[in-house]
């Protein structure tokens, strides 16, 4: 059973971990959540990109999200922008897809270029 | 097309997002004995004046630059229309946004409610300075949480923090089924 005490648990563990972080630059994944997004699953992706970062306990990730991006037909879109690197965009991306998007790309590096968008 | 009525209550809360909301509060309220299956989403955005409320459940209108659709109300309107349930718009300028969509409980065309949790816990990804007030009746039973309250035992720490998240996710979904005491018609339903 989940109860608020367990929240300040993790509250004094979170705490810990950006006092090491501090200063570093973050990795930006943006999902887009407009009607065509909602309606193709972006909820789905959003919450499964949430899941794996914090299954793999990976920091330094900011994820947000965005309205339409004119892109309708090829919804749920995740972009992926590391420091200093150019934007990718990912089309087309299920839960499954978005689970090897977190493990491939922000924690090897490895852009899945079959996936992106131009 | 939505699937879930959890997905149009995301898609309606973005637009209270997308007007500048700060705060939110969305309501949901199931009461099979009065057949009565409705959600509501209160903002304090920009509101919309008369001649774009007039509009909203036009597929061909949008207020947004580079576009020549707007889709979520006019799905939301037909969602409703197809089961002869209600759907009321009510905005002031400068004060907010009023949406409430009524269904009748037992109505196999109705979308089910769907997973709660997951869209409060969507809707709070980058903004976690959103006053979010979420308020579900069951049986006239209700169970509120407030994300006012979450942050205050945060300290610092952003609500948006993925593992705060995640364990808001499984608070929400373990507290609705306390509420509804752990089964009922919505889940039954999800089963197929």
């Amino acid at each position: 059973m989940k109860s608020l005490a367990e929240l300040d648990k993790l509250r004094e563990k979170l705490q810990e971990e950006m006092r090491l972080r501090e200063g570093k630059e973050d990795v930006k994944v943006v999902v887009t959540m407009g009607t065509c997004g909602i309606a193709s699953g972006a909820r789905e992706v959003l919450t499964a990109i949430l899941e794996e970062i914090g299954k793999r306990g990976l920091k330094g990730i900011t994820v947000t999200q965005t309205g339409c991006a004119g892109l309708c037909h090829c919804e749920p879109l995740v972009e992926v922008e590391r420091p200093g690197r150019d934007k990718v965009t990912y089309g087309h991306v299920n839960e499954k897809k978005a689970r090897e998007i977190v493990v491939s790309h922000l924690v090897n590096g490895q852009i899945i270029k079959e996936w992106t968008i131009k | 097309m939505m699937e879930e009525l959890a997905h149009h209550i995301l898609d309606v809360a973005r637009n209270s997002l997308e007007a500048g909301a700060t705060r939110v509060e969305i309501t949901v309220e199931e009461d099979p004995a009065s057949d009565v299956m409705r959600f509501s989403v209160i903002d304090n955005g920009s509101g919309m004046p008369p001649h774009v409320l007039r509009q909203l459940t036009n597929p061909f209108f949008t207020t947004k630059t580079g576009k020549k659709v707007g889709l979520g109300l006019p799905f939301l309107q037909a969602a409703v229309e197809r089961c002869g349930g209600n759907l009321e718009i009510k905005s002031e300028v400068g004060r907010g946004t009023t949406v409430v969509a009524t269904f009748p409980y037992y109505c196999w065309d109705r979308p089910p409610l769907g997973d709660i949790p997951r869209t409060i816990v969507s809707l709070l990804v980058g903004n976690g300075h959103l006053d979010l007030r979420y308020r579900h009746i069951y049986n006239g039973h209700s169970y509120e949480l407030d994300t006012r309250e979450i942050r205050s035992r945060l300290k610092g720490i952003s609500l948006d923090t993925p593992e705060v998240l995640i364990w808001l996710r499984q608070y929400l979904t373990e507290s609705l089924s306390i509420l509804s005491g752990g089964g009922g018609y919505e889940i039954a339903r999800r089963a197929g």
